[in-house]
């Protein structure tokens, strides 16, 4: 199995990185943490932890599957010369599994307002707090946010994209997730283009309030607030979403970049998937969704996250008249292909993982993945009040986890591998020479800067989030499922490791 | 909008977009890849 071609594989992790989290998590974080002045600490997490650390994935990667392994578990493992490292690696296929879980079901909500939007299903009428009270309303309905156990028409959107997924998947990375970036990530840039472009020639479409317009929108992102930067919250902010944007701690470059031979450049590439995911997220996700929503709604009408994207904007498309319900699907539907490109990229590596690991056909275990991933994300779409399932989820796994696995593998990296090692895999077959500086960050200012960050997070968050837990039998019970993930793929790492060691592989990289 | 607003905003967008135009441009330019197994 391998790569079509050089830009094929760059854009198939573009996008991955490329997701929700540009369009709707990124503007709510910068405008509530300084606002332009957000840019200074995002810059510094981009360069001194995402950027280096993506970059050891990348070498570690080619590294490991030159030798044979593709999966996370294995690639640490070697790198790491040992069990620890090993064990240690199930985070790298834990993160991308239980997230799929629910980013899957999110996938759904996509697709479902995408079509509303075409065939006209989404009628916001009425002054403006009636349209607000309406996208509510549908919203709760849609996600069944307001209750648990029922299963609404999602469920028949969430079984399309589960199946585009598994489909997808199947046809492997040349025919299937290849081929599939390669049209969806210069889709995804037109369709931003027309959004972006519709924003910004908003002007001042009420009349009555001129202070609602375009500029203004503008200034309620990125006007600075310096005062910010002297809160640690706001540094741990820009670090996570430096972090969950660029799919790094994520374990799919682990897998994505095992597949590339020896000459290829992964210096260069590593770069450009960077670039293009801060294009999506800055060029794009920074210039949308919160002007688009100022105009119209002004500032008390701002937000963040789902709210922002799946409630605030549909009353912003109705406000823009009869041109809304395309702007609406170009919107949704520009989520739905950011969404399948990350989910993709998520199912690859735990496929690769049940084939190695037990030795099976790539049939058997897209099969296996998909009735284990369907399970866990049935958990969450029928345990879908407030979001308590794909919340618990999101913090334990899709936050605390990355972290984690980011940290184990730059230690690694730096520390049991080598920097020197690391440094002469980075400049095989390089297209662009990385400035030697940045070994010294991999080496000792990125391990410090992420310890510092994962103890902030576990001080600021973690108690709070562990106590929670106690009072909610859905979080608890959920916070069981990931045990029980992670139990079962610490078997299959154990029954790995003996296949692995029969067959002559260098599992602790002693070679 | 303020000044500060525009200098973050346009200083952003430069960085962002120059960097990918000077990476996709770098990639496209580059030898033609030989991706057969080889030596």
């Amino acid at each position: 199995m391998e790569w079509g071609t050089r830009v094929g594989v760059i854009l198939a992790v573009s996008g991955s990185a490329v997701g929700l989290g540009n369009f709707l998590r990124f503007p709510g974080q910068a405008a509530a943490h300084g606002g332009g002045a957000f840019m200074i600490p995002y810059f510094c997490a981009l360069l001194l932890l995402a950027l280096p650390i993506g970059w050891a994935e990348w070498a570690m990667a080619r590294h490991g599957g030159e030798r044979g392994f593709h999966s996370g578990p294995a690639i640490l493992g070697m790198v790491g010369r040992g069990r620890i490292a090993r064990y240690f690696g199930v985070i790298a296929v834990l993160v991308p599994m239980v997230v799929y879980m629910y980013y899957v079901y999110i996938e759904a909500w996509c697709l479902r307002y995408a079509w509303e939007y075409l065939i006209g299903g989404i009628q916001l009428t009425g002054p403006v707090d009636q349209q607000v009270q309406k996208a509510a309303e549908f919203f709760g309905h849609a996600t069944g946010t307001n209750t648990d156990g029922v299963l609404n028409m999602s469920a028949v959107f969430w079984l399309i994209v589960v199946t585009i997924n598994i489909i997808l998947v199947f046809r492997g990375l040349r025919g299937g997730i290849e081929k599939f970036c390669q049209f969806a990530l210069p889709a995804m840039a037109i369709l931003a283009v027309i959004v972006l472009i519709r924003v910004l020639t908003l002007g001042t479409p009420h009349p009555d309030h001129p202070d609602q317009n375009v500029l203004n929108g503008l200034g309620f992102l990125w006007n600075p607030d310096f005062s910010k930067l002297s809160d640690f919250e706001t540094w741990l902010a820009a670090a996570g979403q430096v972090f969950f944007s660029l799919s790094v701690g994520f374990g799919v470059i682990l897998n994505y970049a095992s597949y590339l031979k020896k000459k290829d450049d992964i210096a260069l590439s590593g770069f450009t998937a960077s670039a293009t995911n801060e294009l999506f997220e800055v060029g794009f996700g920074g210039l949308i969704t919160i002007t688009a929503a100022f105009v119209f709604l002004g500032a008390s009408g701002v937000g963040g996250g789902f709210g922002l994207g799946f409630q605030t904007l549909p009353v912003v498309f109705a406000q823009m008249g009869g041109i809304g319900r395309w702007v609406g699907f170009a919107w949704f539907f520009l989520l739905f292909l950011a969404a399948i490109t990350s989910s993709i990229s998520m199912l690859q590596p735990v496929k690769t993982f049940f084939e190695e690991a037990l030795g099976i056909s790539s049939g058997k275990a897209i099969a296996w993945v998909s009735i284990v991933c369907g399970l866990g994300s049935f958990w969450v779409m029928w345990f879908s009040k407030n979001m308590v399932a794909l919340n618990t989820m999101d913090f334990w796994v899709g936050t605390f986890c990355i972290f984690l696995l980011a940290t184990v593998q730059i230690i690694c990296f730096g520390w049991v591998w080598g920097v020197e090692k690391g440094a002469a895999e980075l400049d095989q077959g390089a297209l662009m020479k990385i400035p030697r500086p940045f070994f010294f960050i991999m080496k000792y200012v990125a391990p410090a800067y992420l310890l510092v960050v994962l103890v902030g997070f576990i001080l600021s968050n973690g108690r709070a989030e562990a106590i929670a837990l106690k009072g909610n039998p859905v979080a608890l019970w959920t916070v069981g499922v990931i045990v029980l993930v992670i139990v079962l793929l610490i078997a299959m790492v154990a029954v790995g490791e003996r296949r692995w060691r029969a067959a002559g592989l260098d599992l602790d990289g002693k070679q | 909008m303020t000044t500060g607003g525009w200098i973050f905003m346009l200083s952003s967008l430069v960085l962002v977009w120059g960097t990918t135009i000077w990476a996709y441009r770098r990639l496209l330019t580059a030898p033609h890849e030989d991706r057969s197994d080889k030596p």
